[in-house]
């Protein structure tokens, strides 16, 4: 049963629309993220959930209930923002109790709250710090449990990590996942940050120019991108130009490889131009891998990464970036190597545009 | 939200209507003075007035020599506690904000006993002396904008390194100052020297009670004795002093400083 | 400029020091000085001897009266300003008004609050005089004469008005910031934590305001109080405030007692200062909020 459902969800600003046609169904307790570059219409769908934009068409609905004539402070829904936006004038515990306040809770009801969430962020030590005396990190989990102490429905992240160092980055974007899973609550979280949205959501909705490319799980995502801009949007991809050989037994050309693909060529002919994709660990140089397709090229340079070694290869009038694993004993391809790249024919995918 | 736009409009058309009001209404005043008709004669009256003429030129020539004095004395010195002296900056800032706080009128008391005739500096005891001690008394009032202008500048253009340029280029202190520093920093004396031109044309109290031929004093003399020609000079010093700060919006658009960011 | 002494005042410091000598002199003499000999021979009668007596004559009826009247003036022309300055200043930040009005009332704003003194008073004059065009247009155009109800431009209520002039300016300048400081993620935060307009404003907004808000009054405060050329030629020497009767004493010595003078400038510095000094320790409270 669908929680929180977007239905054909448009915005438009004077003559730009920046949202196209937008439709989601988030499930109870579901981790969705949002992913996309700036100015994908990511944040105006938040926004228009959470009520402070109103979609110009289209139907937003909570556990079943239309939200489009609820005003935000109706709608019962937790945002934490890009800019922590803690009241100056209210220490930690003031700025965790004002939503219980302002819903007119007991002095009892209240103080017992907070303190459960402030233990739940593990800052009940500083529940009389002022927003001004604590880090990014502190002041973005206070927001955290600002947003949550009125049990809301849903919890809206609006880039929340994106002011903070990359440190508490990573720890927080953990943190925040192991609560939501905890209180099982319903989160839609925006970020331009892949490996954000990779490590811990349930969902990714992937968007491009107000479009969601593709919904799926960050598995999907990564291993099987329906569009072009999914699969270079979603960690780096070789996009290589391969020439059709026999549609009927999917195969490509590859300079002087003969590639058979997995999935089907559909209505191309013998000569046509097919664009295909390939991850760049998704090879191996090893004699004996496991795989039942080669590409024979010639190494352009190669860079020791630290854990991951990046080898650039020439094939057929393509450069294509191979990763593997550093060991002790690795030793780095010469410029104008011959080398051979073993992996699986449906490592392949074919973009269709 | 509609309910705030229209309170927002609302407090608009008050504030429009407290501030053009008067205005126009002198203006209107200022064009009464021949019966029934309206007529410029009051400006007439005022520019054909030796004593305008005589003491809007002293004016004029004090504010420039204020302006000149004060210049000559604030901009080394705020060069100074930005380059040389840091720990003296708060000092020499609380003490650009004391003429904010301790009232002309106070202030130029002060100068009446400390300065007269006889005391050890008597600066009251010729009229030269009492010129010379008027500019500083401008000085003084206008000593907490002109600082602010150019300090602001200043800061916005980055001395320190500006200087350490010029050093490493072999250059000596005059020429840092005269040929990189005040070139740089001439939008904020431009502006410091507009509103401390403002200020000397309509200042009344110093004048006053130093008794020399300003303005300001002559302004109060023809309130006392005359109907119509006050609105006409109120008219008058309402558009200098709309020119100025005219000329300063104009200086900071046209200046070339852009904040220098590391 | 080699400064490879190592002896203790070595050169280079010594010419640090000189570079401030200029203004350190100026301001000694044409400011520093001259207020502390006033504040010093408060506390001197004519005969030269340490007494306490100028101060407790200040507390006599003619001079309590004065100073009585500059506070309430100052006052009531602070509060007038500081309400009517912070709703323009919040129209035009806050209010949803086309942003050339925002521009045009600062701009307006910068040239008003520097137009006083004596033309100030003129131009009050001739709007709400006797025979002033709002005086007169109310006659004509709305049967009602102002002056029968009592109103006299020279009076308190008069001086009141005329000085808001530059006081709601004043406050519109010193208020915008603070109101640009307002960040929108707070408005939004608290709307989505289901506070209404009302509680937004009451439980976060004026809070953070309030010293901006109280130290921009007390600066308006100041500035009323040390004020002395638009009542002087508004009011003549009718309406004594504590600034004419300080004019009075220099001119002519009305007092019959010079030091009884300094000990009326004593009160003053007393009085601009301590608001001067709260202003400056409220703004403090209010920028540290604003990190």
């Amino acid at each position: 049963m669908s929680f929180l459902v977007l239905d054909s969800i448009k915005k438009s600003f004077g003559q730009t629309q920046v949202v196209k046609d937008f439709n989601m169904s988030i499930e109870k307790g579901e981790f969705v993220s949002f992913l996309g570059p700036s100015g994908c219409g990511k944040t105006t769908v938040l926004r228009m959930i959470a009520g402070f934009e109103s979609p110009s068409d289209g139907a937003i609905s909570i556990n079943g209930k239309n939200q489009n004539t609820l005003k935000t402070n109706q709608r019962n829904i937790g945002m934490v923002f890009q800019a922590y936006a803690l009241f100056p004038n209210m220490n930690v515990f003031d700025n965790v109790a004002f939503g219980l306040k302002v819903a007119g809770k007991s002095k009892t009801e209240i103080e017992t709250r907070v303190k459960e969430m402030l233990k739940l962020i593990s800052l009940d030590h500083l529940a009389d710090r002022y927003p001004y005396q604590m880090s990014g990190g502190q002041q973005q989990r206070v927001a955290l449990a600002r947003a949550l102490a009125p049990k809301p429905q849903v919890l809206l992240l609006d880039e929340p990590l994106s002011a903070l160092d990359a440190k508490i980055r990573v720890s927080l974007r953990e943190e925040i996942r192991e609560i939501q899973r905890q209180l099982g609550i319903t989160t839609v979280f925006v970020t331009h940050d892949q490996e954000e949205a990779l490590s811990i959501s349930d969902r990714v909705v992937v968007m491009n120019a107000g479009r969601a490319d593709q919904i799926g799980t960050p598995s999907e995502i990564y291993n099987r991108p329906t569009t072009r801009f999914v699969a270079s949007f979603v960690g780096t991809l070789n996009i290589i130009e391969a020439t059709v050989i026999d549609p009927a037994a999917n195969t490509v050309k590859v300079g002087e490889n003969t590639i058979r693909l997995r999935e089907s060529i559909g209505a191309l002919k013998g000569g046509d131009k097919l664009s295909i994709a390939l991850r760049p660990e998704a090879g191996s140089l090893l004699e004996n891998a496991k795989g039942d397709t080669s590409l024979t090229g010639q190494v352009i340079s190669s860079h020791f990464l630290g854990s991951v070694i990046r080898t650039k290869l020439e094939v057929g009038g393509n450069q294509i970036s191979f990763d593997m694993f550093n060991s002790p004993d690795a030793v780095l391809p010469q410029s104008g190597e011959t080398l051979t790249l073993r992996f699986n024919a449906h490592d392949f995918l074919i973009i269709r545009d | 939200m509609k309910a705030h736009k229209i309170f927002a409009w609302l407090a608009i058309a008050i504030g429009a209507i407290y501030f053009f009001v008067p205005l126009i209404g002198t203006f209107e005043f200022s064009l009464r003075m021949r019966r029934g008709v309206y007529s410029f004669d009051a400006y007439q009256s005022v520019f054909t007035d030796a004593q305008f003429r005589a003491t809007f030129g002293f004016s004029m020539l004090m504010a420039m020599v204020t302006i000149v004095v004060g210049m000559l004395l604030i901009v080394p010195t705020a060069y100074w506690v930005r380059l040389r002296l840091p720990q003296m900056r708060p000092v020499v800032e609380f003490i650009t904000l004391l003429p904010l706080v301790i009232p002309a009128i106070v202030i130029v008391f002060g100068y009446l006993r400390l300065y007269n005739s006889s005391s050890w500096i008597p600066f009251t005891g010729s009229t030269q002396g009492t010129n010379i001690l008027l500019t500083f008394s401008y000085v003084t009032l206008a000593l907490p904008y002109m600082y602010r202008s150019v300090d602001t500048a200043m800061r916005t253009i980055d001395v320190r390194t500006l200087t350490e340029a010029a050093e490493i280029l072999g250059a000596k202190w005059p020429t840092i100052m005269f040929r990189c520093i005040f070139p740089n920093v001439m939008s904020g004396v431009l502006s410091g020297a507009f509103i401390t031109f403002a200020i000397v044309m309509g200042e009344f109290t110093m004048a006053a009670l130093l008794n020399r031929p300003a303005f300001g004093p002559y302004l109060q003399l023809v309130g006392a004795n005359k109907a119509y020609e006050p609105s006409a000079l109120a008219v008058i010093a309402f558009a200098i002093t709309w020119l100025s700060m005219g000329l300063i919006q104009l200086v900071s658009r046209f200046s070339k400083l852009t904040p220098s960011r590391p | 400029m080699t400064t490879a002494s190592t002896s203790f005042i070595d050169r280079r410091t010594v010419i640090d020091w000189l570079g401030i000598v200029p203004f350190m002199v100026f301001a000694l003499a044409f400011l520093i000085v001259p207020t502390l000999y006033l504040i010093v021979g408060a506390f001197f009668n004519p005969a030269g001897e340490f007494t306490f007596q100028n101060i407790v004559d200040l507390f006599s009826p003619s001079i309590l009266g004065a100073y009585w009247i500059s506070i309430r003036v100052s006052v009531a022309s602070a509060l007038g300003g500081a309400l009517i300055g912070f709703f323009l200043a919040w129209a035009v930040v806050l209010g949803g008004v086309p942003s050339w009005i925002r521009s045009s009332l600062l701009t307006f704003s910068g040239v008003a609050s520097n137009f006083a003194g004596v033309p100030l008073a003129f131009a009050f004059l001739a709007t709400l005089g006797r025979t002033g065009l709002v005086t007169v247009l109310m006659r004509d155009w709305l049967g009602f004469n102002l002056y029968s109800t009592g109103f006299n431009l020279l009076s308190f209520f008069g001086l009141t008005i005329t000085y808001m002039f530059f006081q709601i300016p004043l406050m519109v300048l010193i208020l915008t910031p603070a109101l640009d400081g307002l960040k929108k993620e707070w408005r939004e935060a608290s709307e989505i934590l289901g506070a209404s307009s009302w509680q937004y404003w009451r439980m976060v907004v004026l809070p953070i305001l309030w010293p901006s808000l109280m130290g921009a009054t007390l600066l308006l405060f100041a500035n009323a109080f040390g004020a002395i050329a638009t009542a002087f030629a508004l009011t003549g020497a009718s309406l004594n405030i504590v600034p004419i009767l300080l004019y009075a004493q220099i001119r002519g010595d009305v007092l019959h007692n010079p030091n009884l003078g300094y000990a009326l400038a004593l009160g003053m510095i007393v009085i601009t200062g301590i608001s001067n000094i709260l202003y400056i320790w409220l703004r403090t409270r209010a920028e540290r909020w604003q990190k």
